[in-house]
């Protein structure tokens, strides 16, 4: 086929098509709504406010709550997730006795349905016939308010989110692992490294472009917590739980305002893409080291 | 040959003959229709659903198949649906306050029947006020909701407890006629050591909490000198959810959390009933299941010994248009129909109106109503004169004293003079959200009840102006059975 050749156009436009379809299209109307004032219920015919439902969302105390739930929920869940993850993937890749039975079940939580788990941890941490308040009960600690107090809901959440992902970060990183090359670590040996010093001279900086990676995935992912903490506190006690998603569902398919509800995706889109854009600027140096 | 023919002749007969036979045991003859119904997520409404669904089946040979959905679901699921008009749900099964935001998606109810002996049955607090907006029928209650009160005749009638508590409060021991009696009740059998604790309400947001609250404020607020003025100003729409009425029932309902059980502010209604089934409370707050499932010896420990009584009331209720406490000679009880009773209706967009309508008459017919409603965990409570007429139908649960409280409790509430409605306008679920919002607050003490009130007043001010005030003031009265405004 040659490079002018008309077919070309019969592979592409098919294809341009379906983005466009699926993707360019409904964008560009959610950006336009973003700009009216929309309601579906009660049904009000749309008008055009411009800015003004950015305007109204960054006056809005709970939008700044719901971003910074977010991004609490996001960094805490997303370093414990790192940091637990790469440990028992350094454990796995030491080949230790049962280690297929314990990479099997590491990898189950994560591939439960979100909204089961939170369903399960919300019986777990139920204040009165909750397990977990049962055994802590042993110890003089008398019901505590898992899910009734904000700092404790917000702990439990994390909590689940970690349990849940780990497994994802033990998985990738065991991946990684498992590419180094066993010539380096030889020599390290023969100049008498200890482990200390092998993780941190070897190891870490060679899984760093993974790692960069991993948490990148883990971050956004996070950033999109809607089901665990619906289920669990439903953004509760008042609003100390809810997290941007939560708060855009409660507005759009609550209330039906769609064209606050357009501006508020909007905004969050904005948020995401700074953190995005931030993780990887500071990243960049140490990565472009590496090569 | 002539044989065969005659053969295949008596064959055809017969079986055109079988056939007729069995349309003429479906009548109307519904062979081949599925309806399909949204519902919350079962026992409650969903098996009252499903036990109307076998009944119309054996009736008219249709199929009726319900779809269940979360609480927190339900509302979006259909408004979905109804908003853009497709035909996925040929029933749909809601909360009166919803009706506003949906009659524009839904058929008026044959006029046939409107009128007639199972018509009349239903109570006027449903038939004439709850199923009707702008002077039209969209919907059929399939429920009854009032919150009554619900106690342990054993701990209340214990010679020791009674002698107790009076010794204490300086008065009997009797279910309470005031909001600060229900309280010292509460106070007083207050025992964890012992497993017991005072009382039980829904708290958790998104479990039916703000009905609860509801039922405190109605006593302070429900001004029979300015009917109509317990949520906003009849004449101006202003929201009055801050007024002192609110305010000193907030406070209570803040003090009654902290008599329950251990984390009761996680508690929804189905953990109300659990802890009121489990004997675990002296007194309670609910709707008609409360009592219904504790008189169930298959689901309760305190079988037999469940009392019931209307809500308590208050001698003195805030007048919203002279803004003061009116004094009244006696107190006056305050019962409330929260929540209102489901309701069900046909949307437009339906494809098969005419059965669904049929449908809705088997399913609240009082034969299949009332089994609902004396059925443990149905979420059916009486909304019919039969349901609380016939005491033989409900000595199959209850005792005779039991049944007698029970049934004149409800009967009562739904015909006492001052019953308070629930709050029906559209955009409904903006102006609750707001109130879950700022009572979880109250209730962990991040704030005070007079500033999470006036947080609440401010947004539903701001939402009546966005809506537009004239219309929704129009809205608001007619749901109160106020006339228009000139």
């Amino acid at each position: 086929m040659m490079r002018n050749d008309p077919i070309k156009h019969v592979f592409i436009w098919p294809a341009v098509l379906v983005v466009l379809a699926i993707s360019i299209f409904p964008l560009i109307y959610s950006l336009t709504t973003s700009f009216l004032s929309y309601r579906l219920i009660p049904p009000i015919p749309p008008r055009v406010v411009w800015l003004g439902n950015y305007g109204t969302l960054l006056q809005e105390p709970r939008f700044w709550n719901a971003l910074f739930t977010t991004t609490l929920i996001a960094l805490i869940a997303v370093g414990l997730q790192y940091a637990i993850g790469f440990g028992v993937a350094l454990a796995l890749n030491a080949r230790v006795p049962g280690e297929r039975l314990f990479r099997v079940a590491l990898l189950l939580p994560m591939l439960l349905a979100p909204v089961a788990v939170a369903l399960v941890a919300r019986m777990m941490f139920n204040p009165t016939m909750g397990p977990l308040n049962q055994f802590l009960s042993q110890f003089g600690l008398v019901n505590l308010p898992f899910l009734t107090n904000g700092h404790w809901a917000l702990g439990c959440i994390i909590a689940v989110e970690v349990w849940q992902w780990t497994p994802f970060v033990i998985l990738m990183m065991l991946a990684g692992l498992q590419t180094l090359p066993e010539d380096v670590y030889e020599a390290a040996e023969l100049e008498n490294a200890s482990a200390w010093q092998q993780f941190w001279g070897i190891t870490f900086p060679m899984m760093l472009p993974i790692s960069a990676a991993v948490v990148f995935i883990r971050l956004i992912e996070s950033y999109k917590i809607m089901d665990t903490v619906f289920v669990m506190t439903g953004g509760g006690p008042g609003v100390d739980t809810e997290t941007l998603t939560l708060f855009a569902y409660q507005e759009g398919f609550k209330k039906f305002n769609l064209g606050y509800t357009s501006a508020l995706s909007f905004l969050f889109l904005i948020a995401i893409t700074i953190i995005g854009v931030t993780y990887l600027a500071l990243l960049r140096p140490h990565l472009e080291k590496r090569r | 040959m002539l044989r065969r023919t005659f053969l295949m002749l008596t064959t055809s007969l017969a079986l055109a003959c079988a056939g007729s036979q069995a349309n003429a045991a479906c009548s109307p003859d519904y062979t081949g229709v599925t309806l399909t119904v949204a519902s919350q997520t079962g026992p409650y409404i969903a098996s009252a659903l499903k036990l109307g669904a076998d009944e119309w089946a054996k009736k008219t040979c249709g199929k009726v198949n319900v779809v269940e959905f979360p609480w927190s679901e339900l509302y979006p699921k259909i408004a979905t649906s109804l908003t853009a008009s497709d035909a996925t749900f040929d029933l749909v099964s809601f909360a009166p306050a919803w009706l506003p935001d949906f009659v524009p998606y839904l058929s008026e109810m044959p006029k046939e029947m409107q009128s007639g002996k199972d018509w009349d049955d239903i109570e006027p607090a449903y038939r004439e006020r709850l199923m009707v907006w702008e002077g039209k029928i969209y919907s059929q209650s399939m429920d009854g909701d009032v919150h009554t009160y619900t106690y342990r005749t054993d701990l209340f009638s214990d010679p020791k407890e009674k002698d107790a508590f009076k010794a204490k409060y300086g008065y009997d021991l009797a279910p309470p006629k005031t909001w600060k009696q229900y309280l010292d009740i509460a106070e007083f059998f207050q025992r964890p050591d012992k497993g017991l604790w005072g009382t039980a309400e829904a708290f958790r947001r998104g479990g039916q909490q703000f009905w609860f609250f509801f039922s405190h404020a109605a006593a302070y607020t429900n001004n029979p000198n300015y009917p109509g003025a317990m949520f906003f100003d009849p004449e101006t729409m202003d929201a009055q959810i801050n007024n002192p009425g609110w305010v000193k029932g907030l406070e209570e309902y803040i003090r009654a959390s902290k008599l329950g059980p251990p984390n009761a502010l996680n508690f929804s209604f189905g953990e109300v009933n659990a802890a009121v089934a489990g004997g675990q409370v002296a007194e309670s707050i609910g709707w008609g299941d409360t009592g219904v499932i504790a008189a169930d010896p298959k689901q309760s420990k305190i079988s037999g010994k469940v009392g019931s009584a209307m809500l308590p009331g208050s001698d003195e209720i805030w007048n919203a248009k002279t803004k003061k406490w009116d004094k009244f000679p006696s107190v006056l009880p305050g019962p409330f129909m929260a929540f209102g009773g489901w309701q069900i209706a046909v949307p437009k967009a339906g494809k098969n109106q005419k059965a669904a309508w049929d449908f809705v008459k088997t399913l609240t017919s009082p034969e299949v109503s009332g089994q609902a409603a004396i059925t443990g965990g149905s979420g059916v409570n009486p909304y019919r004169k039969s349901h609380t007429a016939n005491l033989q139908l409900w000595s199959k649960i209850f005792s005779p004293e039991e049944a007698k409280e029970y049934l004149g409790a409800q009967s009562d509430s739904i015909n006492a003079k001052n019953v308070a409605l629930d709050m029906r306008l559209p955009g409904y679920f903006s102006y609750t959200e707001v109130v879950e919002i700022e009572l979880g607050k109250a209730l962990a003490g991040q704030t005070t009840p007079q500033a999470a009130l006036d947080a609440m007043a401010k947004e539903w001010n701001r939402l009546t102006d966005e809506f537009g005030r004239a219309k929704q003031l129009a809205a608001y009265r007619a749901a109160m059975g106020l006339p228009p405004k000139n």
